[in-house]
């Protein structure tokens, strides 16, 4: 089960060409969705009058060097580590969706593309990367959704009255879900279930990446410039925080 | 002065919904970032200002008296037990002030769990919990029924 490519098999479904022009599809939807979210809540309009303030109140200029250094620094330490949560808790549950996002992401990618039908074998590590990539999403977004949110934990909200905030982590985690049932459906090799699983799986897929207007995946795109954007303030003197203390003036 | 949020900030930890003292920090339905529901009922406590890990939290005057465009930020540095103000005014002005966080070492006041639970008899006295050895004292103050006041014997 966990070494064939799932989407080989879907060959007998869906012609490989229709799987393709599905991705493809979701990845307009992902960057029509951003944009679309960026101008209706004039996001890009408030970002660069910040960014105009921001150089205002600059008080040295950083050189192109300085914000090399500084791109490398917001890669390694707020994306590659998710070193932005303070809550330990969040920031390892993040780590999993975040990995195991990217590993199902290219490796489904990868098998649809490269591999879609059985004619050409697919390389055993691939499924085995997909299986994990989508253990590693459940794993963090179960923990997540059912003890670290934060409505839930600290507002003292039930646990199943959801609100818009979490249409992103439902239809991730009901989408990821029913690729594992839609995959475990093949390998038992009934019909209906598969079907039926598939198109689940579709549909749960759609919601994920059609919502991106309204849900929260375009924080993948924000927050990195955003975290950029604090480090920056804090070295051209543009920041409103005060200084740690080590840095002030005259101690 | 009611707080508000930076919602590029904010990390939708929570701790200003733990720490609020009037209940007015929530967390939005749509984005999963703390907000105040209810500026009108803001004590100006400061305590999510200082509370909040990701320094998201400002707070503004009303705008009929205090006009806007200034600024309150605080930096929270435990490890070092300080902190530290930067206000800026409308006019250009900056102000930079550095307080230690407490007077007694970071830990060393107990929390109440870690106190004993008190004995059935002290509910029958006056004494407050942990008194009169929380207030470093050996006795309460008391007065003799000869200073009383005829009557109220």
């Amino acid at each position: 089960m966990f070494t064939s490519n799932p989407f080989a098999e879907l060959g007998v479904f869906l012609p490989p060409l229709a799987m393709q022009a599905y991705i493809v599809a979701a990845i307009i939807a992902v960057a029509g969705g951003t944009v679309f979210d960026m101008l209706h809540k004039s996001s890009a309009k408030f970002f660069s009058m910040y960014l105009e303030r921001s150089k205002a109140a600059a008080t040295k200029t950083l050189s192109s060097g300085d914000k090399a250094s500084i791109a490398v620094k917001t890669l390694a330490v707020e994306i590659a580590t998710s070193a932005e949560f303070c809550n330990p808790q969040r920031r390892i549950s993040h780590l999993f969706m975040f990995y195991g996002f990217i590993l199902y992401c290219t490796t489904t990618i990868t098998m649809v593309f490269g591999y879609p039908t059985p004619a050409t074998p697919t390389p055993v590590a691939l499924p085995l990367l997909w299986n994990l990539g989508a253990v590693m999403i459940l794993i963090g977004g179960y923990w997540f959704f059912f003890f670290l949110r934060v409505n839930v934990a600290k507002d003292g909200q039930p646990v199943f009255r959801l609100v818009r905030a979490d249409l992103f982590i439902v239809t991730l985690l009901a989408s990821v879900t029913f690729a594992l049932v839609w995959e475990f459906a093949q390998s038992t090799g009934n019909p209906t279930a598969t079907k039926v699983a598939l198109g689940l799986y579709l549909f749960f897929t759609t919601a994920l990446f059609g919502s991106v207007a309204w849900s929260k995946l375009p924080h993948m795109f924000y927050k990195p410039v955003m975290a950029f954007q604090r480090r920056v303030e804090e070295a051209d003197g543009s920041s409103s925080l005060p200084s740690p203390v080590a840095t002030h003036e005259g101690r | 002065m009611p707080t508000f949020v930076y919602m590029a900030r904010c990390d939708g930890c929570g701790e200003c919904v733990d720490i609020c003292p009037s209940d007015i920090m929530h967390i939005d339905k749509t984005y999963r970032r703390a907000y105040n529901i209810e500026p009108n009922f803001c004590w100006e406590c400061y305590s999510c200002v200082k509370a909040c890990p990701q320094n998201a939290i400002d707070v503004r005057g009303y705008a009929d008296f205090a006009p806007l465009g200034h600024s309150v930020r605080v930096l929270r540095e435990e490890d070092k037990q300080t902190v530290s103000w930067k206000v800026k005014f409308r006019d250009g002005r900056e102000k930079n002030f550095v307080s230690p966080i407490r007077t007694t070492p970071w830990g060393s006041i107990k929390s109440p769990a870690d106190y004993d639970a008190p004995s059935p008899d002290a509910f029958k006295t006056q004494e407050l919990s942990h008194e009169p050895d929380a207030l470093n004292i050996d006795s309460l103050p008391t007065l003799s029924t000869s200073k009383f006041k005829i009557g109220v014997i």
